[in-house]
């Protein structure tokens, strides 16, 4: 009967200590201080956020809250965010539970990828089940689609430009620079030959007379340095285009 | 009939010559030296009035302008020269002669720079002249001969001033900015003024039409402080010519060089500035001064293809010049080559720099 006394007590202490800590614990991704999640979901959750960091670099955080101590819901999202996490490229979703706002922050190249429509998406997939587990994993699901899709398109991008680049090295270097390189050495070349050969020739009249200069004769009396005129030219940069 | 003077040796009688490593006359029989100022420049033996009475055809009239005859002390051969030689060599007996009536009177120079290198010397350094030009054409370096070797002693004039000018200067200053959209570049304009003094001593300018003017400038400088007094002993195995040119008509010559300087040596005091251009001058001569001088130099001319060629030694220097002919084959060929590689070097470097 004791033995039994003390199983169940065990059983209670651990099972209450386990929704203890599921509420209280302070995970690095999603925020729940109202336990609403079980420590399983979080558990999952977290592993699922963690993945989405390691493979594309972004910090995806959701928080649900009851009491933003006084700040805007955005002000909270920003502080849950830095008190978090050290990456500087993210995004967090606060839904304020007892009024049913909501606030945001991104930071670094999360604000490329999560604009308003983005964003307008996440919130939507958190809200589109009944459950706070199924809101919170169609919100991550979101999140990493939008990060995969904006990782092709720049993967696109940069594969058009490698494109060009290449039909450049082809067209531009390949054909253009042979004639503009020929020129530019034949005209290096005339100078240096001809400057050499021009050495054959060594009478020349002297053009003036400083060699009879008598040492410390020469007196500057009078100096004058009088400004005339200036003008500007301005001249357009010539513009870089972006490769991305 | 002009009057000769030669030189002799009062050992043996021979006719002795200047001798540039001992900077004494010496017999070159008997080898004996002698001090430039122990030999009597002019005495009455030595100056002998010979007379010659033409025979068969007269010259016509003008023909003999600008020509002089003389007779060879020692053999007694017609030695015929233009009027304006001093110093000469006998045609029939090699003896060293000097036409003292030459350098008599007011023609007779201040100052001459006595020969410090002999023809030996000269003819080397035309070795080594020809041997370190590039593209000069094969057949100049195996057929060209050499025709003759002379030392001359070349009449040259020497101004002495202080000169007084001004001289304007254009100059301007560029400054170079950017901002986010455009460069721009800012050009100022001054008008740029100075005044001043330069003094200048010997001044050469060539006093003989038979020496080309640009030979005779290359050449310089010569080390005045080495000149000496004027002796006809010095011009004993040299030619020397008396001037042909006058003072009077050698001035603007030296007045250009002058002016020249005073453009380049005020110019120079114009700091601060990208770019500084003479806009005009103006120049005055105080002082002037001017000597007559006999400087020392060597002659070599060789021929190729029909072609005279003429270089010139500076007799107390040693600094050589002369044009020499370009190969422009060769000059093309080189220039293609080269080209060719400079570009293909170029058209590397763009590539690397693609790659990385």
């Amino acid at each position: 009967m004791t033995k039994k006394f003390v199983a169940i007590l065990i059983a209670v202490i651990i099972s209450l200590s386990m929704v203890i800590s599921a509420s209280a614990y302070t995970y690095q991704y999603i925020e729940d201080p109202a336990g609403n999640l079980t420590y399983d979901e979080i558990e999952e959750l977290e592993a699922y956020a963690e993945k989405i960091e390691s493979t594309y670099g972004i910090c995806i955080m959701l928080g649900i809250a009851r009491d933003t101590d006084g700040m805007s819901d955005s002000e909270y999202a920003q502080k849950i965010y830095t008190d978090n996490t050290d990456n500087e490229n993210g995004f967090i979703l606060v839904h304020n539970d007892s009024e049913s706002t909501y606030g945001m922050f991104t930071s670094g190249n999360a604000e490329e990828i999560f604009d308003e429509e983005a964003v307008s998406e996440m919130r939507d997939a958190y809200n589109s089940s009944n459950s706070y587990y199924g809101g919170i994993s169609d919100y991550y699901k979101a999140a990493e689609s939008l990060l995969a899709s904006g990782e092709t398109a720049s993967d696109n991008a940069q594969a058009v430009t490698t494109d060009d680049d290449t039909s450049e090295e082809k067209d531009g270097v390949g054909i253009i620079w042979i004639p503009v390189s020929l020129g530019i050495g034949l005209l290096i070349g005339f100078l240096i030959i001809n400057s050499i050969a021009s050495k054959n020739k060594s009478v020349y009249m002297q053009k003036n007379a400083t060699v009879y200069t008598r040492p410390g004769s020469m007196i500057i009396t009078g100096s004058a340095d009088n400004f005339l005129y200036s003008n500007v030219e301005r001249r357009e940069k010539p513009k870089q285009e972006n490769k991305n | 009939m002009s009057t000769i003077l030669e030189q002799k040796c009062p050992c043996c009688g021979g006719a002795v010559e200047f001798n540039t490593g001992v900077q004494k006359l010496k017999c070159p029989y008997c080898d004996t030296e002698f001090d430039i100022t122990a030999m009597p420049e002019d005495t009455a033996n030595q100056v002998e009035q010979i007379s010659w009475n033409s025979q068969g055809s007269q010259w016509g009239a003008g023909e003999t302008d600008g020509m002089s005859v003389y007779a060879c002390n020692s053999c007694g051969g017609e030695i015929v020269a233009d009027s304006t030689t001093g110093a000469t060599t006998c045609p029939y007996c090699g003896n060293q002669v000097v036409m003292k009536g030459q350098f008599s009177g007011a023609l007779r120079p201040d100052l001459v720079i006595p020969f410090k290198l002999d023809k030996k010397a000269a003819k080397e350094a035309l070795k080594k002249h020809i041997s370190t030009k590039k593209f000069v054409p094969k057949s100049f370096l195996a057929d060209n001969r050499l025709e003759e070797v002379k030392g001359v002693y070349v009449p040259h004039w020497l101004f002495t001033c202080d000169a007084i000018g001004n001289a304007n200067y254009k100059a301007t200053k560029v400054k170079k900015w950017s901002d986010e959209n455009y460069d721009y570049t800012e050009t100022s304009y001054f008008d740029v003024y100075r005044s001043g003094n330069i003094g200048f001593d010997n001044i050469p300018v060539d006093g003989s039409t038979k020496m080309p003017d640009d030979l005779m400038e290359s050449v310089e400088p010569f080390d005045l402080s080495q000149a000496v007094d004027f002796n006809t002993a010095y011009l004993a195995g040299y030619l020397a010519d008396k001037y042909d040119v006058t003072a009077e008509e050698s001035m603007p010559r030296a007045n250009e060089r002058i002016r020249q300087s005073i453009i380049d040596s005020f110019k120079e005091t114009v700091k601060g500035y990208d770019e500084v251009e003479n806009q005009s001058a103006n120049m005055n001569v105080a002082n002037g001064l001017y000597k007559y001088a006999l400087y020392p130099v060597w002659l070599l001319s060789t021929k190729w293809n029909g072609e005279n060629f003429t270089f010139a030694m500076n007799g107390q220097t040693g600094k050589f010049v002369g044009n020499i002919p370009t190969d422009k084959k060769a000059v093309t060929k080189a220039s293609l080559l080269l080209g060719a590689g400079i570009g293909a070097l170029i058209y590397g470097l763009l590539w690397l720099i693609e790659l990385f």
